[in-house]
């Protein structure tokens, strides 16, 4: 059995149909990417895992429990983390304070800092500056940061490399792949070669609904299908 | 507000007495929009019956005091009481506050904030209207300040001081600010020293992300609603001995327009700017209840200085001084 199982789930914001009877599963250790156009669903799924837009139809089953209508926070303790798109970051809390509230009640705040600083050094000397005073790349350390804190054993990303300069996309490329090698993730990215270079395998939406899926070995932006749905 | 009450014996230039009355105002100001505060910060609800909170707190804390002071009490055992009513007060009204947030306002978070409004409307028509029916059973005039009350207060606080050529109440005014200044602290200690005010904080931001992180903000919205209510409570039993309040129906509106002008002010989700804004307005306020009243004569006016600086925030600064949100953007 797969560490995440989503079977056909349907979402709405308000009357809008967002997802149509998405599919997807994730085994534990591996990186799946979502991809696809804008609008077609990606952020949405992430979300319904999470059950911040609870599926009115489908289930969502971690580690063989179906959380499916459970609240979010009771979701995110049984271990995953959420790395939203734009970050998302506590501006006025200081980078530690960003760290700490990650950290369950009786999660060990000193291991969570070790974890963070150990993986990211280059926050250690911004630990009491206000995150929202830090570059978008450094946010967007702090963002994954925040995300393994707490023994996360899966992470949600959503969209890491958005608004970034090339050479920091590049840093948080780095920094996702030692993440990947030792977590499960989830990953939606628009940039294409990015999510086919962490992922191991992909799944490609269109309209609410699962269109392809496969290994990501040998795919490049030229495949019929993949040019299909994400030509504009 | 109190502009026409605080009329008194002024000299005409009196930056001694102006300096003392704005900060006892600061200071209850501070206090009296502290709760509103917390709960508009964290949940986005605009608590419409936190005037009326305030109102019942000072009714309480002098059913309290009067009941217990007689004629030989002490003035330190009137402090031990009074202090032993805020406490009780406030025990209360946060036990009250969270069953309300509970029973009757959770129920409506998926709705438009138009309805907690309508709601917490309604509960100030029915407090206020309580009130008034179980004071006036009890033989006292709503509309009138509870005297009985005023008077349990310590001589030390009742009476009059000439000090740097000024005669006024330099210890009840004292007091006021020591209090304040108690009530801030210790209310910044749990923000930031605590990890429920660390909670509290992050969810004024950004409360779907703190769900994310496995924060029960729920549980969060109702501490931070009990709290909030035991707040107003506390207020409440602060200004009962103060003359330029005390203990009456219309405190509820008196002390609800205050606390949003505050906490629009000092800016939404923001407890640093609810301070700042508190002393700001309460420095205006006595400035003008001085200028209004004793150089020229209007004493209407310090109210209206007072809501020409929240339209000009609202319109110059939407998010306040120190807020992290517009207002109506949460």
């Amino acid at each position: 059995m797969s560490l995440l199982e989503v079977d056909d789930v349907h979402s709405y914001y308000g009357e809008s149909h967002v997802l149509r009877g998405v599919s997807l599963s994730v085994d534990r250790g591996e990186t799946v990417a979502l991809i696809g156009r804008n609008g077609v669903g990606k952020t949405t799924t992430l979300r319904s895992v999470l059950q911040l837009t609870p599926p009115r139809r489908g289930t969502v089953t971690y580690d063989g429990t179906d959380v499916t209508g459970r609240p979010t926070h009771e979701v995110a303790r049984m271990g995953i983390g959420w790395v939203p798109e734009n970050r998302r970051m506590f501006s006025h809390l200081t980078v530690d304070e960003n760290v700490r509230i990650a950290t369950p009640p009786d999660g060990d705040v000193g291991a969570a800092f070790e974890t963070v600083y150990g993986a990211f050094p280059e926050l250690e000397d911004h630990r009491d500056r206000e995150a929202g005073d830090l570059s978008g790349g450094q946010q967007q350390m702090v963002a994954i940061a925040r995300g393994l804190v707490g023994g996360n054993e899966t992470l949600l990303v959503d969209e890491p490399s958005e608004g970034l300069a090339p050479q920091i996309v590049e840093a948080v490329a780095d920094a996702l792949s030692a993440v990947a090698a030792e977590a499960t993730v989830l990953l939606v990215e628009q940039n294409f070669p990015l999510a086919m270079d962490l992922a191991d395998r992909f799944y490609l939406l269109d309209q609410g609904t699962v269109v392809a899926s496969g290994s990501t070995e040998g795919v490049t932006r030229e495949d019929e299908t993949i040019r299909r749905y994400l030509s504009a | 507000m109190t502009a026409v009450a605080a009329v008194e014996t002024v000299p005409l230039f009196a930056p001694a007495d102006v300096g003392i009355r704005a900060v006892s105002k600061a200071a209850l100001y501070v206090v009296i929009a502290s709760g509103l505060s917390l709960i508009f910060g964290l949940m986005g609800v605009l608590n419409f019956a936190h005037g009326s909170l305030t109102m019942i707190g000072a009714y309480l804390g002098g059913a309290v005091m009067v009941a217990t002071v007689s004629a030989g009490t002490g003035g330190v055992a009137r402090f031990v009481l009074f202090f032993l009513a805020a406490a009780a007060v406030f025990g209360l009204l946060t036990g009250v506050g969270a069953a309300v947030e509970v029973a009757l306002i959770r129920p409506i978070y998926d709705r438009e904030p138009l309805f907690q409004i309508l709601l917490t409307f309604g509960l100030v028509l029915v407090l206020d209207e309580a009130a008034r029916i179980v004071v006036e059973l009890a033989g006292l005039q709503p509309q009138t300040e509870w005297q009985d009350a005023i008077g349990t207060a310590p001589a030390f606080l009742g009476a009059r001081y000439d000090i740097l050529g000024v005669d006024t109440r330099w210890g009840l005014y004292a007091f006021e600010a020591l209090v304040g200044l108690t009530v801030v602290v210790a209310i910044l200690l749990f923000l930031g020293e605590t990890r429920y005010g660390l909670y509290i904080r992050a969810g004024s931001e950004d409360a779907e992300m703190a769900q994310a992180l496995g924060i029960d903000i729920r549980r969060a919205f109702t501490v931070v609603f009990g709290v909030g209510a035991g707040l107003a409570g506390l207020a409440g039993v602060l200004l009962m001995w103060d003359p330029r309040f005390g203990a009456s129906v219309p405190l509820s509106v008196e002390t609800l327009l205050v606390a949003f002008i505050v906490v629009i002010v000092g800016g939404l989700g923001s407890f640093k700017g609810t301070v700042v804004a508190g002393v700001l307005v309460g420095v205006v306020d006595a400035l003008m209840s001085w200028l209004f009243i004793n150089v020229v004569d209007f004493p209407g006016l310090p109210e209206l200085v007072l809501f020409t600086v929240l339209v000009t925030v609202l319109v110059v600064r939407p998010k306040g001084l120190l807020g992290v949100a517009e207002v109506g953007g949460h």
